[in-house]
């Protein structure tokens, strides 16, 4: 028995629609000639936006039980967080580099 | 933000399965034939005792390895045959050359490290007692759980076919550093082909420990018996599903990582390698990688590793000593659980500490010191409980508890060699030393192996319906604990005096007077190893001659105890298991098992 | 403890604790599988971050044609979801012909994805550009990255899609219920999940 389905096909439309919209907005951006890092924050921001809808409602987690919500985003985001330790070295290694 | 649902209370809800929703214990009739019974089987039961034997063949492979590198140590001149035989270009003669050394350390590691240590004590003893424990009647995906299991062996069997390929196994380490594994045959003997099979191996056992941890979480989630809440869980149980978690996270990077490596090796991309990188004269083509980045990538793993090999012992040490102390643990399910929690979540924040002195960014030193040293409260919060459990108990001192105690000493003396590692500025004179080499195969290796045995006495009568013999049991102990710590505290005190790890020889000046400690320990180590045999032995004869087993041998608590020794193939013969009680309950002296509808004891 | 929760127990009844998240157990086997699988991804993205902040110059090597391919493909890979839906929505009211089709417009959009992105590989080689080499001159391991994060993705895909196929014919011939069908959505849907990273990632911050 599956959890109740508060969306109808019209919703998931209109959920799909919205999407591609943060999507064309990513592309508007790409073009608007930012600097590398403001580009890079603004579409991975955006990323994440679409990545939270398509979880809640695509994926259903708002429909189902809180606990699942916080199992899968407690554990993913703990593991991408902790990832990011390995900027530093990153970042030091690009003025470290022996030039040519 | 959350749509509300009926069911408040997830813990009395009960639900009732009929036979064709495949939510609930696999009906099915038992297995005709004995390539389904024994080869090809679905039962856990079956798959734990495959996992279990195939450790103990890598285990008599890891120790001979250790025995071959130990002898060249102590006698650097000695001719061993076996070995010319295995490799005449690696051991011409039988005399191992330094590159040998290094191959036959890094697949002494890599087959402890992966089909030994985190095998048994998670996929061996898991595999056979969860679902026994949680009161299911296999595991949530039973085929799931024969591929993990085959795809292992895969793994295991390419692992040791690195040795018969002409150019012999890698030498790169365990830890497969880049550029020295990436850049191929170029680098040395066993860098070709002996590394590819290398990292297919770790692929496949990536895989398989993914799959593997999938299971065990949905099934102590959704498989638990009417009665058995989180709460009643049996401590091996949750020293599982914890170790579970951090297994599929950590496993989930190091397949990416392996993958890069095997990338860089076979199709030419330069992940891991730098520009400019000479090897014997030639100019490597690739450019722009960091060898940093496999560092980072591989201890991202690597540290979680070494808790995922240690939390299911800590489970089966507390599962264990409550019934040969005849007492609950101090703090109850609690304290221990949240220690080991801890663990696993710190485990992730501090895998620097194996990189002080790679180059990587000084600061990143202290961020990951910091936790390293907090990560000690939550493993010295357990190793209380388990010491401070024995106040005022009536001890039964038999084997599963003697390896249980001797698995907190380990843990203790192994422990407190950690203090010196965790810190940048005692680690840069003690990185890469014997020190480190004690202080892991205490903390990891032994303890980890000492806690296995344990429960390789304690689930014996269970899983083969015979009782071992408790006196060749005590003899193991005790000379296996005894040799273990000749062997690795005088590799403490080598370690401080300077000897460098993976040096197939001590030649330099400094190194020559700790010679006659290294010989020390290599008759110990020989001795050491000698003993298990008299385990084998014992495991072997009592296998088919040892006196039977009655269902609870222990007077233990948990829901295996109830069935019969060994249990049916559907674990409980189709009755309905209810449990009352929470894991630790005792009477006094006896014991109050988890199905016996007497009263609660307060606070369960 | 319930009293009337306790049946009478035959061989094939036997009473047990509820899933603390309510769901069928292969639905929860699947999210497990996901988280693993996304930190699995971020480990390659992270990699991929590394190398290009490390490397003194990138490349941009895609023109307006390779983004506007690409938001070609985000839209059949997003509607590929939605059609997915529609076929859990189908299966959960019995709709069997109805579920059917709509997993096979589902596989066909995912074989769509496929092969436009098959067909933007092509192009590339054919301009150069390999796992080892950048013909525009820039770093060498865009090609590394590129051709890696999205050969995991396109992967992923046709899995999907050959997955798809043997639960559309399992559910039509009743082996299978719409719980397989539910949970075989869910993996489709990360996949597309994934996308939506990989494209603004591995696309448009290599556009010029």
């Amino acid at each position: 028995m599956s959890s109740n389905r508060e969306l109808t096909m019209s919703s998931y439309v209109g959920i799909g629609i919205g999407l591609m919209v943060i999507v064309l907005i990513e592309v508007i951006l790409t073009y608007q000639h930012l600097p590398t890092r403001t580009l890079l924050f603004s579409v991975l921001s955006l990323a994440c936006l679409e990545a939270f809808v398509a979880i809640m409602y695509l994926m259903h987690v708002k429909y189902e039980r809180p606990l699942l919500f916080w199992t899968i985003f407690p554990a993913t985001l703990f593991v991408f967080v902790f990832l990011c330790y390995i900027w530093p070295d990153a970042f030091r290694m690009f003025s470290m580099r022996l030039l040519q | 933000m959350f749509a509300a649902t009926a069911e408040k209370n997830i813990f009395l809800g009960v639900k009732i399965m009929p036979a064709t929703a495949a939510q609930a214990a696999v009906h099915h009739a038992p297995p005709q034939g004995f390539i389904r019974k024994y080869i090809f089987s679905v039962d856990h039961k079956v798959i734990g005792i495959q996992y279990l034997t195939m450790s103990l063949v890598a285990v008599f492979v890891g120790m001979a390895l250790s025995w071959a590198m130990r002898i060249h140590l102590a006698w650097p001149d000695a001719h061993i045959p076996l070995l010319g035989w295995l490799s005449p270009s690696g051991a011409p003669g039988g005399l191992m050359t330094p590159e040998y050394y290094l191959s036959l350390m890094t697949m002494h590691g890599t087959i402890m490290a992966f089909f030994v240590l985190t095998a048994a004590p998670l996929a061996g003893f898991g595999n056979f007692i969860l679902p026994i424990q949680v009161g299911a009647a296999d595991m949530a995906f039973p085929r799931l759980n024969m591929s993990s299991f085959w795809v292992t062996l895969v793994g295991f069997i390419l692992a040791c076919a690195t040795f018969f390929i002409p150019d012999g196994p890698p030498l790169s380490g365990w830890t497969a550093y880049a550029p020295l594994s990436a850049v191929g045959s170029v680098a040395g003997p066993g860098q070709g082909w002996g590394q590819n099979l290398w990292g297919l191996s770790i692929v496949c056992f990536c895989i398989a420990s993914l799959l593997g941890a999938l299971n065990f979480i949905v099934t102590t989630l959704d498989l638990r018996t009417k009665g058995m809440t989180l709460p009643r869980l049996p401590l091996s149980t949750w020293g599982w599903f914890i170790d579970a978690w951090v297994s599929l996270l950590a496993f989930a990077v190091l397949l990416p990582t392996c993958l890069l490596l095997v990338l860089d090796r076979l199709a030419g991309t330069s992940f891991f390698i730098p520009s400019g990188l000479v090897i014997n004269d030639q100019l490597q083509p690739h450019s722009g990688g960091s060898p940093l980045l496999f560092q980072h990538l591989f201890w991202f793993f690597g540290h979680p590793e070494v808790y995922i090999i240690i939390l299911p012992a800590f489970g089966i040490v507390s599962h264990i000593m409550p019934t040969f102390i005849r007492k609950p643990l101090v703090g109850g399910w609690k304290v221990i659980t949240f220690a080991e929690v801890a663990v696993g979540t710190l485990s992730f924040v501090v895998w620097g500490h194996h990189m002080f002195v790679s180059g990587m960014s000084p600061f990143m030193a202290m961020v990951f010191s910091v936790p390293t040293l907090f990560i000690t409260i939550p493993s010295v919060i357990a190793v209380l409980v388990w010491v401070f459990s024995l106040y005022h108990a009536n001890i039964r001192f038999d084997t599963p508890l003697l390896f249980s105690l001797g698995f907190v000493s380990l843990f203790i003396s192994g422990g407190i060699g950690g203090f010196f590692l965790a810190q940048p500025s005692t680690d840069s004179y003690l990185h890469a030393t014997s020190f480190v080499v004690g202080h892991f195969h205490f903390t990891m290796g032994l303890s980890a192996i000492f806690a296995t045995l344990a429960g390789f006495y304690y689930w014996f009568p269970k899983m083969f319906g015979r009782m071992m013999n408790e006196k060749l049991g005590k003899v193991h102990f005790w000379l296996s604990f005894v040799l273990v710590y000749c062997v690795f505290m005088t590799m403490h005190l080598t370690g401080f005096a300077g000897a460098v790890r993976r040096y197939s020889a001590l030649v330099d000046d400094f190194m020559v007077p700790l010679i006659p400690a290294n010989k020390f320990m290599t008759i110990a180590a020989l001795l050491l190893g000698a003993t298990q045999f008299i385990f084998l032995f014992n495991a072997i004869w009592s296998r088919f001659k040892g006196p039977k087993a009655p269902n609870n041998p222990w007077d233990a608590t948990t829901l295996e105890w109830d069935t019969t020794s060994p249990p049916p193939f559907d674990n409980f013969g189709g009755r309905q298991i209810t449990v009352y009680h929470g894991p630790m309950e005792y009477d006094g002296e006896a014991s109050v098992m988890q199905t016996s509808p007497a009263e609660s004891v307060a606070g369960t | 403890m319930s009293q009337s929760a306790i049946a009478a127990v035959t061989h094939h009844e036997v009473v047990m604790e509820a899933s603390p998240y309510a769901m069928d157990k292969k639905k929860l086997g699947m999210w497990v599988f996901i988280v693993s699988d996304a930190c699995s991804f971020a480990a390659f993205l992270f990699a991929y971050g590394y190398m290009r902040v490390g490397a003194p110059v990138w490349g941009t090597p895609f023109g307006f044609s390779s983004i506007l391919n690409g938001v070609v493909m985000t839209a059949v890979l997003l509607s590929s979801s939605l059609t997915m839906l529609a076929a859990t929505h189908a299966s959960q009211t019995g709709e069997k012909a109805s579920a059917g089709k709509w997993l096979g417009i589902t596989m066909l959009l995912g074989t769509i994805f496929a092969a436009l992105h098959l067909r933007e590989w092509f192009k590339l080689i054919a301009e150069g550009w390999r796992l080892f080499y950048n013909p525009a001159g820039g770093a060498a391991q865009f090609g590394a990255a590129f051709f890696s994060v999205t050969g995991l993705h396109l992967t992923h895909v046709v899995t999907g899609v050959i997955v798809l196929a043997f639960i559309a014919r399992g559910y039509r011939q009743g082996r299978y219920d719409e719980t397989h069908v539910e949970t075989a959505g869910l993996y489709w849907h990360f996949v597309d999940l994934v996308w939506m990273f990989v494209f603004p990632l591995m696309y448009l911050m290599n556009a010029h």
